[in-house]
């Protein structure tokens, strides 16, 4: 045992009581000699620290770990190349509005600026994050914190979660407190509330409305219990973005699904003379368009202001937490006679949908089909950018919210493994799936390590493999371009996972994957599948 | 019509890219209609920070700049690591980066990709960032990018394309190449001053950056007249010869070295930071001068860091050296002497264990280029390794400090460079930052021979932990089996069982035309 005989805690101890105090009992990250300070107090705590083999992989992982558990993602990084690596997975949770909550080092405070060439050193590392977080901080000394800390708590509770990098430099890290401020708790939990007159006026549109839709976004997760008692007042259909997805089950006849990057779902939009977009920026990657066709008038709910007036300027716009305003709406709704033609409607978009789909993507669907028939009653999946995801966005049917993870805005490929990662961290009980294609899974795969060090109970990944870059291939095809650089030389993943210790399947049918499925989700650790999609015969 | 995405790939080759090194996007479609009409090679990594690093490696083998192309949003910020380091080393590098439309930027209406501010961010990693906002523009902007990389101190240049930009008409646009501007010779008064301190001096020392790499025969030859010990960083190993009799090949972090500059009279540095990660390995602050200084560097505020210098001369190091040689007086100065008693001093301090494992390397396979990790024995070889010539040795241990780096970096040396033999000498950690590009090498036919240094831990980290008395956390990991993973890739991997067996399987690598994996496991080579 090595003898720690400082009395007084350094700045890097607090730091990790506080963070301890505010509820975080993980942190992901890579220690190195900038950092030490910060890892002193770890040991001593309850805090979980999980070492990812990128730092990369510790954003995305902490990401996963928010998307599941609605907390923020907490990452400790390194100066420079720690926090470069990282910058990447903070510019997909400020497009996904995800909280998490990045520390970084930094050189000692009287070189900062100076270019003198110092390990790690950086112009100036704030710069790199301001335009990626909600806000990006020094703490020029270690009192600073207790207030840093707040505000980070701020953003994650009261306004639009986005993240936040807090970088301390080496100097303030390994500096005496000069109070101890490991406890100094200041939560600011409140929401903005809806105004009551615009609630009242939005009520009264909806009541009016002859053919109303909901349209709910990742922001709206909260609110599924008013806004479904809402959408059977006045039978109104309810779409989610991507980030929406399970808000309203599968099962119940007034879910649209994330069916809006579909063009039944557009026609639809177009007869409907009132939609209330709740918790949902609209944002062109959730439509595959660059705007939905909506005639009628549209009533906004969204915590940022921002948001009300921008694509889509709002008749009603009011600047509310989504659970809040839900709640009120419903309470100031009555029940309208339900309208049968509308959920007939309903059924029969779903269903225009289904016969819509080409060949490949009615591969992808038997393939989500067999995921489904054998993915755990509270099972998640985390999805990478590939094909086969595009298609679950909309074609896979969550049974509820949390469930299925997607690198929507900022579109990040290599974000499927460890954001499934973090999500299994935060939520072990929950059986985790992660669903990512041959080009995407080679971008992080060296998390598979971080997977089987820390992962002991059922944790899938499923690898759709076509040996290319399918989606770019297909663009460049369509727009005349040759196909440089798409139809990459791949390893052989089996083998891969092999090395890394995972138990490995590669069905050669979807009645093999069948089975492979159902053993991986009985195997306590990390199992490897990788489907070709030339095993994939629908013609069945 | 061609598009200003054509146009800049042919501005790219008519300015001598030869490489490019990228992963198209939806947003970089555009940028890849006219590449099969160059002669430009496109390698396509399986991570954009390969794509940096190895562009990086290109460029330290050949003093050229690569390009990389990314998408906007995480394809850059992907990138943004390997930028960090090229800056950090002055590494030319030019990275083309999509951007959304003009039109849309900073709406935050959620876009693919969207970034709020992606030039603030690059900025920060790179010498000039600049987003296109015409093509009519794009001459004077290639044209600027090529002046940092030719005539001032070379980094990464950023230029974000936004995809309206991209796809507009660019039949107008002149393509008629703006000159290159000349490098800055010495002021003759101040060469004169510089020439005066040296003829007086009685213990001159010089000290050798990477911006001397490529003045190595004036360097030398002013090394000789001056009878001046010769020190050096990372990026100078190679200037002068490994046995010759001025040549203090090891780092300036060790206290004999540190003696002798103490004891100089003069010092002469040329094209060197005198920064923390060669003149200060083990963070103690205690490097110093006795004497003047002289300094030699292309970047005017580069003279103002760290030592105060006596005499400033803001010139490029070959045109500034050229000029010196003739004012200086031959005379005998104990050089050798004094650069023998250094020698005796470090000779105690240098490990057997990793003299006898970095000395395989130029046993092996003589003149090869190492590209070294942030690792055991690359910080050792900072000290004990030997570079053959100028440019064949590189490390991301200096200025950045990045892991994964060795790699890609190699593979994109050996791309440069195709008949020099390339090793990648990289940790266990490391390697799993990048292990990915093992695919790229495959698939480009990259002949790499890649050393990796197995100690199942994060060794250095846990040193760390233990001088600043903690117990080590987090340093104990899972390692995969590399030689499995190796073979998954497709590539030989064999396990290398003592010095004989290494410089063996080193030879043999060079028979196949992809990355052999040679695992080396610490406790085989070095003594507990």
């Amino acid at each position: 045992m090595v003898e720690n005989s400082k009395a007084v805690a350094s700045c890097g101890e607090a730091l990790v009581k506080l963070l301890e105090a505010y509820g975080v009992d993980t942190v992901f990250g890579i220690p190195g000699v900038h950092t030490l300070e910060l890892y002193r107090g770890l040991p001593s705590s309850n805090v979980r620290h999980v070492l990812t083999r990128h730092e990369q992989g510790a954003g995305f992982m902490a990401d996963g770990y928010a998307r599941v558990s609605g907390k923020p993602g907490v990452a400790f990084v390194i100066t420079g190349p720690g926090l470069t690596n990282i910058s990447t997975a903070i510019g997909q949770a400020y497009s996904d509005s995800i909280p998490m909550l990045v520390i970084s080092s930094v050189n000692e405070t009287n070189t900062l600026g100076k270019g003198w060439g110092r390990l790690h050193e950086t112009k100036n590392q704030r710069a790199i994050t301001e335009p990626l977080t909600a806000f990006s901080a020094t703490a020029y000394r270690a009192e600073d914190i207790p207030d840093l800390i707040a505000r980070a708590f701020a953003v994650f509770n009261s306004e639009r979660p986005r993240p936040v990098h807090l970088e301390i430099p080496m100097d303030v890290l390994a500096s005496p407190v000069a109070y101890d401020w490991s406890n100094e708790l200041r939560i600011a939990r409140s929401r903005p509330q809806a105004e009551p007159k615009l609630i009242s006026a939005a009520a009264d549109l909806l009541k009016a409305s002859k053919r109303p839709v909901i349209i709910a976004g990742g922001g709206a997760l909260d609110a599924a219990e008013s806004l479904l008692a809402i959408a059977e007042k006045l039978t109104a259909p309810v779409f989610t973005t991507v980030a929406g997805k399970g808000i309203v089950s599968p099962q119940h006849e007034l879910h649209g699904g994330a069916n809006l990057c579909m063009s039944p779902a557009w026609d639809y939009l177009e007869q409907a003379d009132l939609v209330l977009a709740i918790g949902t920026e609209l944002a062109d990657t959730d439509m595959w368009r660059d705007t939905l066709p909506i005639k009628g008038d549209i009533i906004r709910i969204d915590i940022d202001a921002r948001k009300l007036n921008d694509l889509y300027p709002a008749k009603i716009g009011i600047l509310a937490d989504a659970m809040g305003a839900a709640h009120q709406l419903n309470q100031a709704i009555d029940s309208l006679e339900t309208k049968p033609s509308v959920v007939a409607d309903v059924a029969n978009l779903k269903n225009g949908i289904l016969q819509e789909q080409a060949e490949l993507q009615q591969k992808h669907l038997a393939v989500l089909a067999c995921v489904k028939n054998h993915l755990p009653a509270e099972g998640f999946i985390a999805t990478d950018m590939t094909q086969i995801s595009y298609t679950g966005n909309y074609g896979f049917e969550s049974e509820g919210t949390r469930s299925w993870l997607h690198p929507t805005g900022f579109g990040t490929l290599g974000y499927g493994l460890p954001a499934g990662i973090g999500a299994k961290i935060a939520a072990p009980e929950r059986a985790g799936l992660v669903l990512a294609g041959d080009g995407g899974f080679l971008y992080t795969l060296q998390e598979l390590a971080t997977a089987v060090e820390e992962i002991h109970t059922p944790f899938v990944v499923l690898l759709w493999n076509n040996d290319s870059l399918g989606q770019i291939r297909d663009d460049m095809i369509a727009m005349d371009i040759p196909t440089v650089g798409v139809s990459p030389v791949n390893p052989n993943y089996t083998m891969l996972a092999k090395a890394f210790s995972c138990q490995t399947y590669k069905p050669q049918s979807l009645d093999e994957l069948e089975s492979c499925l159902e053993e991986a989700f009985k195997y306590m650790g990390v199992s490897f599948i990788e489907m070709h999609d030339s095993s994939v015969d629908i013609a069945q | 019509m061609a598009t200003c995405g054509e146009i800049l790939v042919k501005l790219m080759e008519a300015y001598g890219i030869e490489c490019a090194f990228g992963i198209p996007g939806t947003h970089t479609i555009e940028l890849y209609r006219g590449l099969p009409q160059t002669n430009i090679r496109h390698v396509t990594p399986r991570h954009e920070q390969g794509a940096g690093f190895m562009a990086d490696g290109y460029a330290r083998l050949t003093g050229k700049p690569a390009a990389c192309m990314t998408v906007s949003g995480p394809g850059a910020l992907n990138i943004a690591t390997a930028m960090g380091q090229a800056l950090q080393d002055s590494v030319p590098m030019l990275v083309i980066s999509a951007d959304n439309n003009t039109f849309e930027k900073g709406l935050g209406e959620g876009r693919l990709h969207e970034t709020r501010n992606l030039q603030a961010a690059m900025a920060e990693c790179s010498v000039w960032s600049h987003t296109l906002a015409r093509a009519d523009e794009l001459p004077k902007v290639m044209a600027r990018a090529f002046a940092i990389f030719n005539s001032e101190r070379p980094g990464p240049v950023h230029i974000s394309m936004p995809l309206n930009v991209t796809t507009s008409n660019a039949d107008h646009v002149p393509m008629d190449l703006w000159a290159i501007p000349s490098r800055p010779a010495a002021a003759p008064a101040q060469l004169q001053q510089a020439a005066d301190l040296l003829n007086e001096s009685q213990r001159p020392v010089i000290a050798l950056g990477g911006g001397a790499a490529d003045a190595a025969e004036w360097v030398r030859a002013l090394a000789e007249k001056l009878d001046a010990p010769v020190s050096l960083t990372h990026n100078a190993k190679g200037i002068l010869p490994v046995d010759h009799s001025l040549h203090v090949d090891t780092s300036p972090s060790y206290q004999p070295v540190r003696d002798l500059y103490l004891d100089a009279d003069v010092v002469l540095g040329i094209g060197t930071e005198f920064s923390e990660s060669d003149y200060d390995f083990f963070f103690n602050g205690e490097f110093a001068l006795g004497g003047k200084l002289i300094r030699i560097d292309i970047d005017a505020t580069q003279l103002t860091r760290n030592v105060r210098p006596d005499i400033a001369i803001r010139a490029d190091a070959q045109l500034a050296t050229e000029a010196l040689l003739p004012l200086i007086n031959e005379s005998r100065r104990n050089g050798s002497q004094r650069t023998a008693q250094v020698k005796e001093l470090l000779a105690p301090l240098n490990h057997p264990g990793y003299q006898a494992f970095l000395d395989a390397f130029q046993v092996a396979l003589p003149g090869a280029a190492v590209i070294g990790d942030s690792t055991q024995p690359a910080y050792f070889g900072a000290a004990q390794y030997h570079a053959p010539a100028p440019r064949r040795f590189a490390s991301a241990a200096t200025g950045y400090g990045t892991l994964g780096y060795a790699l890609p970096a190699a593979f994109g040396a050996k791309l440069a460079k195709p008949d020099l033999p390339v090793i990648s000498l990289i940790g266990d950690g490391g390697l799993q930052f990048t292990i990915n590009e093992l695919s790229t090498a495959i698939e480009a036919k990259i002949s790499v021979a890649v050393v990796v240094w197995n100690n199942e831990r994060y060794e250095m980290i846990a040193q760390n932990f233990v001088d600043a008395g903690m117990e080590p956390i987090a340093c104990d990991i899972y390692t995969p089996n590399f030689l499995k993973i190796a073979e998954g890739y497709g590539c030989p991997a064999h396990r290398a069982e003592s010095i004989e067996h290494l410089i063996e399987l080193l030879r043999q690598a060079q028979k196949v035309d992809v990355p052999t994996i040679i695992e080396v496991r610490e406790q085989d080579f070095i003594q507990a």
